[in-house]
């Protein structure tokens, strides 16, 4: 090969630390023994690799490419889990589960937390977009988005920010306005997510991304060439310098210079491109035109050759000039790798093409053949005519794998006597008021979370202007069916830097709970496993402790993991992120009618917790207010957790339950108060004496698997809770509009709907106006 | 004619995208209702009803709706107005709304090739997204509305960034005074006792409330909340969004 055309030899032919300089030098991310492994390959073929065919390899080598830390946990603790409702899972780009006989539904989640830390706008709007691809390649018209965003306080002093981190107020706002001008452009319902912020989250901001989609089984399609000869065609917006070495970029550690030597490793969005490139797809999908649909995302041109002729048992021939470009004066290898959005690959036989195209020109979206599939399993790259590019697809996508160190932080807990406080009153108060608890009106309203007009529940939801705060939303995807998918987010930060094994486990009880509490039979999962530097074994040590601690809550709830994304490396120099694996859930409603909201609903009926309350403040926010680090860990019982889900579902069913709210954060106190912001209505609570526990510890405990419900036939209710044994304590009326609680007649809360709402309601605005 | 046989046109270009829901909001009421790019369209004549969906028409990186309206014009150009003279309905939601404002359809009151009104930024400066109830104020005239009582009082989401009607400023009382006397205004914003409040029940401030107008003959209507996305939240005398379209089917029907 020669070194015409902007293309290089790159000479491998170096001692030890020079061949790491090269993998720096050159931007690939590529360890020592990478960079040897790929020399003796080169060494074996008998010459030096070109430029191209190096930075191939560092993009599907690429820890977000090939998941090198990762996989082996994942295979032993996440992807055996099985359910029998999963068509196919975890292979493709994302999971495709049963959602009627006819109907299947796709789960994606994604991280896109690098680009976001940088470019906060532009990173989490195309996190929007790459997820909204992921959708698409299955054949999928996407129905709903779903954002778990996480930031560091929104009240840091400047002072206290270290040099080259972007303050979490001017991230969160991007974040922010990034998915709106997105999503709503491309008219798809964001009806899904949470707002964290956490001190470990400065550094490291994290954008997890969701999207769920809706297909017709038979229009179920998959990301590999199908048959020899057919023809690779790229859709939808052109290549540009734009995304070069994001997913290196996405693999290691941010520094103080990420703003300026990464800038360019984040896309550019463009939701009018992408609008009608989704009508186009899957226009011609439904015509049964195509042989086989992948996203270019990661890795761009490179990934997406390379492993849709592999898992067709095919090889590529490309030609790279016939790429549309943004630019002029890009390198070969730069064509091969931009990560620039809004760009699908196809694969389409001979006698479909020229309806193929004809489709992409009646929605203007450009539409040019690059290549063809061979029968030679290897991806050949020719620029001009002249090859530059020769490797066998079982290399290039093959990928190290490493058992990497794991070190275990031991966390002793133990249960801690504090002093009763002096004004309970203040602590709910303060409570409402934080950050992680108020109200996200300011974010979810700009989200457009009714287009389509499918959403069944909102997440906020309640009296016209009031809102309670909903454990899930429901989307009825299918004009003819009544059914609904139940979408829910959950994952708490400070359960699971408290301890990373009952955090996870936490967040699956909680998911669980959430799907339950508005109507929903758990069906499906996915997960984003966000943590910091894999190398480090600490780090390591908390990813395979929550992965552990995911397999345990759920290996025996029949749902499993359909969708997931690893996302390492979130560590700066103000460290690592907490360990947040944050889980999407999906449930199923038969009818969407018979949703429950979490808001009050009548005066007079009486209010029911569910479940058991122990002294559980480890991680707890009422802990942290009293700013007491110890305490014991939330734990959870899978067994319970289904027991009393199906219970409570039965009871929702026959219509005794009108309004069925999740505890979480804040315990019962705060559950109560959010379930009376949406309505006119208060409750007056009579707390039981406990032995083991004061009053304020009751309200504020985070015990997992219990509920607040509010019920209209109580006889009928006990009863059926009682034969199924599922502990209850009868708590109260809804009544007038004040929340009072009192033990043994003296009042420890006693404050007013309004006031409560007011602080609740006004936190976020008075950050950000 | 008979209702299957009314034949709807729902205009779509890139990024208008309320256009599905509008199409099955026509064909659960059992017309027979066409998703239409406008590149497609070859006879507006071919149509009983022409209905412009919301959305971010070719992104709305200008004024909400001005590009979309200029290529109405330009395809379809006189024929949109000889199409309204003879009576036949013309809608638009949202984005559909600001688009009939830029084509100049809605006022109306003079037939101008340019607006004169518009659908300005949110007092709030913000895209929301949040449940509205809208009051009923037509007498009679909007054929959109015909079947809904006056002073009935319905739950619609609204989902914008740019809603709040604006005269031009010499004008607005003169305006005001006409959309009133020619029974023009046909939905307000309202609280729960159905009093004309301020934000959040008013989510954009627009002038005394309005959230939907028609034209002096009552056959061309724009409203920003969207009646498509209400179709199953029925209030207490069992009215939705779905009357909306409802009226204007039965309009044609007896046309």
């Amino acid at each position: 090969m020669s070194s015409k055309q902007n293309v290089f030899e790159i000479n491998l032919d170096l001692p030890d630390e020079q061949l790491l300089e090269l993998s720096n030098k050159i931007g690939v991310g590529l360890s020592l023994d990478e960079m040897k492994s790929v020399k003796n390959y080169f060494k074996e073929k008998g010459r030096n690799p070109t430029d191209i065919e190096i930075q191939a390899i560092g993009q599907a080598w690429s820890e977000h490419c090939c998941y090198k830390s990762s996989k082996n946990l994942l295979k032993k603790f996440i992807f055996n889990i099985e359910a029998p409702q999963n068509i196919f899972v975890i292979k493709e780009d994302a999971g495709v589960v049963e959602f009627d006989k006819d109907y299947a539904y796709v789960l994606a989640l994604e991280s896109h937390n690098h680009p976001s830390a940088v470019e906060p706008y532009g990173g989490a709007a195309t996190g929007v977009g790459g997820i909204l691809r992921d959708v698409v390649c299955m054949g999928a018209q996407p129905v709903a988005l779903i954002d778990p965003i996480f930031f560091g306080p929104l009240d840091l002093p400047y002072d206290q920010l270290p040099k080259g981190l972007k303050h979490p107020e001017f991230l969160f706002r991007g974040v922010v306005a990034g998915i709106r001008d997105y999503g709503n452009r491309v008219g798809i319902p964001t009806v899904s997510g949470s707002v964290y912020f956490h001190p470990g989250y400065t550094g490291n901001c994290l954008v997890n991304v969701g999207c769920v989609g809706i297909i017709k089984k038979e229009d179920i399609i998959h990301s590999r060439v199908k048959e020899l000869g057919d023809i690779f065609v790229m859709v939808g917006g052109r290549t540009g310098k734009d995304g070069i070495h994001g997913v290196n970029f996405a693999s290691a550690e941010l520094d103080e210079t990420s703003e300026t030597s990464s800038r360019s490793a984040v896309q550019a969005g463009d939701p009018l491109t992408k609008e009608p490139l989704i009508h186009a797809c899957l226009e011609a999908n439904a015509k049964k035109l195509l042989n086989g649909m992948k996203d270019l995302g990661g890795g761009g041109l490179s990934c997406v050759v390379g492993e849709m002729a592999h898992a067709g048992g095919f090889g590529a021939k490309i030609k790279l000039e016939k790429v549309l470009l943004k630019e002029k004066g890009m390198k070969p290898w730069e064509i091969w790798i931009s990560e620039s959005q809004e760009r699908m690959m196809l694969a389409v036989s001979k006698e479909n093409l020229s309806k193929v195209l004809e489709i992409f020109d009646m929605w203007d979206v450009e539409a040019v053949v690059i290549g063809e599939a061979i029968a030679e399993k290897r991806v050949l790259v020719y620029y001009q005519g002249e090859k530059i590019f020769d490797m066998d697809s079982e290399f290039l996508t093959g990928g190290p794998l490493y058992a990497r160190d794991v070190k275990i932080v031991k966390r002793d807990q133990k249960d801690i006597q504090t002093q009763a406080p002096k004004d309970t009153n203040d602590i709910l108060i303060k409570m409402l008021s934080d950050p992680n608890i108020a109200s996200k009106d300011w974010v979810i309203l700009q989200y457009d979370h009714t287009v389509r007009g499918s959403t069944s529940l909102t997440p906020l939801y309640g009296d016209v202007v009031n809102f309670s705060p909903q454990d899930s939303s429901i989307v009825k995807p299918v004009e003819e069916l009544s059914k609904g998918l139940v979408i829910s987010t959950a994952v708490n930060p400070f359960l699971l830097e408290y301890d990373p094994y009952w955090g996870a486990a936490s967040a699956i009880d909680e998911i669980y709970r959430n799907i339950v509490a508005v109507g929903g039979r758990p069906h499906s999962l996915a997960d984003c496993l966000n943590f910091g530097n894999p190398e480090k074994p600490e780090s390591f040590g908390d990813f395979y402790q929550a992965v552990t601690g995911l397999n345990f809550a759920t290996k025996d709830l029949q749902i499993s993991f359909s969708s997931g994304n690893v996302s390492l490396y979130n560590e700066s120099m103000t460290g690592s992120c907490p360990p947040t694996p944050t889980i999407v859930g999906i449930g199923i409603i038969d009818d969407v009618d018979k949703k429950i909201t979490s808001n009050f609903k009548k005066e007079g009926n009486s209010i029911y917790l569910i479940g058991n309350t122990n002294r559980e403040f480890g991680g707890s926010l009422y802990y942290r207010l009293l700013g007491i680090n110890g305490g014991i860990s939330p734990k959870m019982n899978p067994e319970n957790l289904m027991n009393y889900s199906k219970t409570l579902l039965s009871c929702m069913e026959s219509g005794i339950i009108v309004s069925c709210h999740d505890l979480s954060e804040g315990g019962l106190a705060v559950a109560i108060a959010e379930m009376s912001f949406g309505s006119d209505f208060g409750a007056s609570i009579d707390l039981p004496v406990l032995k083991n526990m004061r009053a304020d510890e009751f309200i504020f405990s985070e015990s997992n698997t219990r509920w607040v419900v509010e019920v209209k036939n109580d006889d009928r209710f006990e009863s059926i809770l009682r034969n199924a044994n599922v502990p209850f304590l009868k708590l109260g009326k809804v009544k007038g509009n004040r929340i009072e609680m009192k033990q043994n007649g003296v009042k420890i809360i006693d404050a007013s709907v309004e006031k409560l709402r007011e602080k609740w309601k006004n936190v976020i605005w008075e950050h950000l106006g | 004619m008979d209702k299957s046989e009314i034949k709807v046109c729902v205009l779509r270009i890139e990024g208008t995208n309320n256009e599905e829901e509008l199409y099955y909001a026509f064909k659960r009421l059992g017309a027979s209702p066409e998703l239409v790019h406008l590149k497609k369209l070859k006879d507006i004549f071919d149509y009983n009803c022409l209905m412009i969906p919301g959305g971010f028409s070719t992104g709305d990186y200008v004024r909400a709706g001005a590009i979309f309206a200029s290529r109405i014009r330009a395809k379809i150009g006189n024929n949109l107005h000889k199409f309204i003279d003879d009576g036949w309905p013309v809608g638009g939601i949202c984005n559909g709304f600001q688009v009939l404002v830029e084509l100049g359809v809605l006022p109306g009151f003079t037939r101008r090739e340019y607006p004169d009104a518009c659908l300005f930024l949110n007092d709030s400066a913000r895209f929301e997204c949040r449940p509205t109830l809208l009051k009923h104020e037509s007498k009679g005239k909007c054929v959109f509305t015909r079947n809904i009582p006056k002073g009935e009082i319905m739950l619609v989401p609204s989902a914008h960034g740019e809603g709040k009607l604006l005269f031009p400023k010499d004008k607005e009382s003169e305006y005001y005074n006409k959309l009133f006397e020619n029974d023009q205004v046909v939905f307000r914003y309202v609280d729960k006792d159905g009093e004309y409040a301020g934000y959040p029940w008013n989510p954009n401030g627009s002038a005394y409330n309005i959230a939907g107008i028609c034209n002096e003959a009552g056959n061309v209507f724009g409203m920003m909340p969207h009646p498509e996305r209400a179709f199953f939240d029925k209030n207490k005398s069992g009215m939705s969004g779905m009357n909306v379209f409802k009226s204007v089917l039965d309009y044609i029907e007896e046309k």
